[in-house]
């Protein structure tokens, strides 16, 4: 038993820390207030330099330039990002952990011949297709259907909420292919570029926070592809590999709500040091000290079982899943409660727009919502230990 | 980087827990309604040989590390020992033969632990005095040298396992202006002339545990009793934090365990409304929560006790971090059983209704979650 990180893992941690500080923070203020047809740029520029550190390819295999490492080193590294730029960090992490993992995962060797070395180079963007306007969790809920005519696949249905639409290359489309099958056994994932005939992407969505992570709807009408498609090249896998990179999903939204909770964390103590109030420190009044205790405590505990989590999955541990939940409901809740106690260190100064904890305040709100809110994870995890005790 | 335990940990657990489930854990309801230390889950606990847990074999011990520590407490309060029991054991184990153990001479440690490892003398720990808790360094009992005794003079409170321990480890001072730099450590036996202890308090929780304050009136302390330096008291009480914030947490955790499977038994048992009340997503939302605590606490107990044992310099951030937690939260999830259970909750022959009682000492002993906030505060507005 060892909880400290390793020598390779500190490195990793530290390097992440000044580049990020120096090449990505900069940027968070300008990303989040440039409009959202102008967005896109920006955050290509930052992928791209994200590419030079070779973040992008952390845990992708060494043979298609990733580093492989473990999930674990992947989290550390992202808190670095996140606490830097947590739209940057969305961006990256949906284009190479979200779409880069699923490739990596369950992608035909020609598959990730023809991505992955793209995707790490950041040449490549790609996107994750799943959510639409009726279904979100409920992912049996979907419409999008394809249809075999000849020997061509024909996709007709609408995506929404695409995080990366506007600026991605590639798509993961999940869809029907057989709507008779068993639930779970009927339904597919194809890769698209975004040419292909009949995609196109709606307008970038306008959002509360995370606002330099460019999001758009899509819309599929009669897109034709062929079999190569198929991600894997089997039909009938789509919900099993989609629910496996939701745990990728999970992971990524804990990671995102430790590194904003280290931003908000930091800030607000700094000012409970600068600020003086009554002839002493606003840090000394209790009423603050002991929110910053609280807003160190929840974040250190999520951060342990973001990584406790990640390390189950690099195990191949049967209950990383279970794990998985309660760090993204841990860090989600703990996060919607640092960033508001963060902000309100700041009190009037913190509400202005355009300072720091203002824009992490609402980059902080989509931790509890992206990959299955609070009350999913808690309808996970409850439905598990009720099992385990079922009479 | 490696959470896992390995299997002679697993199977050590495994012992302890089927132990304290079969041997202790059906004495505890009874013992708790009485409100008095019991002998015989004590001796059953030595039995097992957990009161001598972390000490070498020659010394009577098992010569277990901090992480197997935790694992026992883990164990026993996963296996439904209440909460006093396992104060006693702590208290014991940890604050008197442990600082004993890493402080006291070679006669010291051969004369002591033995018997407190084997769980002949039970041992105690006073520092607590009515007009000094969390300000540790104000304490009034003074010792004053004369030839080759110590004579002590002041009072303790709040000492668990005062009633019924043979020594105890105190803590007094040989210059109060000089705060926590006069503080020195002495180990009393219970037969030493001007020592007594008062009748045991009436407590909300962890009944099974002996309370009492504990009087020096011109009490003598042999000169071979001086525990470490003379005014190295300070830093033998501050020694043992490691083993504070995992050690003695480690019970709770496990009656969080022990808490979240009553729960989710119980609530797939009881029907209400024509399905189990386990159906409803408020008792859901409960059973997650505690889930997700328990969770968070092992990762804090076990980051704590395996950097100790790795050698790894204490992060004082970290175990104070776990008291907050583990305490607060523990508290809110005890009183969460209590609710899914509802009136069957508030009644005593419940096991939450205990665990409900013994989890808020998690939030008071060794140090408040407020004096653990101010820690934490202050390190990081340094």
């Amino acid at each position: 038993m060892d909880y400290e990180l390793t020598n390779d893992q500190k490195e990793l941690q530290q390097d992440m820390a000044r580049f990020c500080k120096e090449e990505i923070a900069p940027k968070a203020k300008v990303l989040d207030e440039s409009p959202s047809d102008k967005i896109g740029a920006i955050i290509k520029e930052n992928l791209k330099k994200l590419a030079k550190v070779n973040y992008l390819g952390l845990g992708i295999e060494v043979r298609y330039g990733g580093s492989d490492l473990d999930l674990v080193s992947q989290c550390i590294a992202g808190e670095e990002v996140a606490k830097a730029c947590a739209s940057t960090f969305l961006s990256a992490w949906s284009s190479a952990y979200m779409f880069g993992a699923m490739l990596n995962l369950f992608g035909a060797d020609e598959q990730k011949g023809r991505y992955l070395p793209g995707v790490v180079k950041a040449d490549v963007i790609g996107a994750l297709a799943y959510t639409e306007p009726d279904a979100g969790v409920d992912i049996a809920g979907i419409k999008t259907i394809a249809e075999k005519k000849g020997d061509k696949w024909v996709i007709n249905g609408t995506k929404d909420l695409v995080t990366n639409a506007p600026i991605a290359d590639v798509f993961l489309v999940l869809a029907y292919t057989n709507t008779d099958a068993e639930s779970g056994s009927g339904m597919t994932v194809f890769i698209i570029d975004k040419d292909t005939k009949g995609i196109s992407v709606g307008k970038p969505i306008e959002t509360m926070g995370l606002r330099g992570a460019p999001i758009a709807g899509i819309n599929i009408d009669n897109c034709e592809v062929s079999d190569d498609s198929i991600l894997g090249g089997e039909t009938g896998k789509g919900l099993s590999q989609i629910e496996r990179i939701f745990e990728n999903g999970k992971i990524g939204m804990a990671t995102m709500a430790v590194g904003i909770g280290m931003a908000c964390t930091e800030g607000a103590t700094q000012y409970a040091k600068d600020r003086k109030a009554f002839g002493r420190q606003i840090g000394k009044f209790q009423e603050v000290g002991f929110k910053l205790a609280d807003m160190f405590t929840y974040n250190d505990l999520g951060r342990m079982l973001t990584y406790r989590a990640a390390w189950g999955f690099d195990k191949g541990e049967k209950e990383a899943n279970i794990l998985a939940s309660c760090a993204k409901l841990f860090a989600g809740e703990a996060i919607t409660n640092i960033a508001n106690w963060s902000l309100h260190v700041f009190a009037g100064h913190g509400y202005l727009k355009g300072t720091d904890v203002e824009r992490l305040y609402r980059d902080a709100r989509f931790c509890e919502i992206g990959y299955g809110t609070s009350e999913m994870q808690r309808s996970i995890i409850s439905k598990d230990a009720l099992d385990k005790f079922a009479s | 980087m490696d959470f896992a335990f390995s299997d002679e940990q697993k199977m050590f657990r495994d012992t302890i827990y089927r132990y304290g489930k079969e041997e202790i854990a059906p004495l505890c309801e009874e013992a708790d309604l009485k409100g008095e230390f019991s002998h015989e889950i004590w001796n059953k606990m030595a039995e097992m040989g957990v009161l001598g847990l972390p000490f070498p074999e020659e010394l009577g011990g098992q010569g277990a590390d901090i992480v197997m520590c935790c694992i026992a407490g883990e164990a026993l309060g996963h296996a439904g020992v209440d909460g006093g029991s396992l104060l006693a054991w702590g208290a014991h184990t940890y604050l008197c033969a442990c600082n004993i153990f890493n402080f006291g001479t070679e006669e010291q440690k051969k004369k002591y632990v033995p018997k407190l490892a084997s769980g002949e003398w039970i041992g105690c720990m006073g520092l607590t005095e009515p007009g000094s808790g969390s300000d540790a360094a104000s304490i009034r009992t003074t010792a004053v040298k004369k030839g080759d005794k110590y004579i002590l003079n002041g009072s303790k409170t709040f000492i668990t396992n005062a009633p019924v321990a043979e020594v105890a480890v105190v803590f007094a001072t040989l210059d109060r202006s000089k705060r926590h730099e006069g503080i020195t450590a002495f180990i009393i036996e219970k037969d030493f002339p001007g020592f007594s202890t008062g009748k045991p308090f009436h407590k909300m929780g962890c009944k099974v545990s002996a309370t009492s304050e504990v009087f020096f009136e011109d009490c003598e302390v042999p000169e071979e009793n001086l525990l470490g330096e003379e005014c190295g008291g300070w830093q033998i009480g501050l020694s043992g934090v490691e083993w504070d914030r995992s050690t003695l947490l480690s019970p709770f955790l496990g009656a969080s365990i022990y808490s979240l499977e009553l729960c989710a038994k119980y609530a797939n048992e009881r029907h209400q409304f024509n399905r189990p009340i386990g159906k409803f997503q408020a008792v859901q939302h409960r059973i997650a929560d505690m889930k997700v605590f328990a969770e968070a606490v092992k990762l804090a107990i076990y980051r704590v006790a395996s950097a100790k044992d790795n050698g790894v310099m204490l992060n004082p951030l970290q175990a104070a971090v776990n008291k907050v937690y583990a305490g607060d939260e523990g508290f809110r999830m005890a009183s969460d059983a209590v609710q899914i259970f509802g009136g069957y909750g508030f009644m005593h022959e419940y096991p939450v209704e205990r665990n409900f009682r013994d989890a808020k000492l998690g939030a008071i002993g060794g140090g408040t979650s407020d004096i653990m906030r101010m820690i934490v505060s202050r390190i990081m507005l340094m």
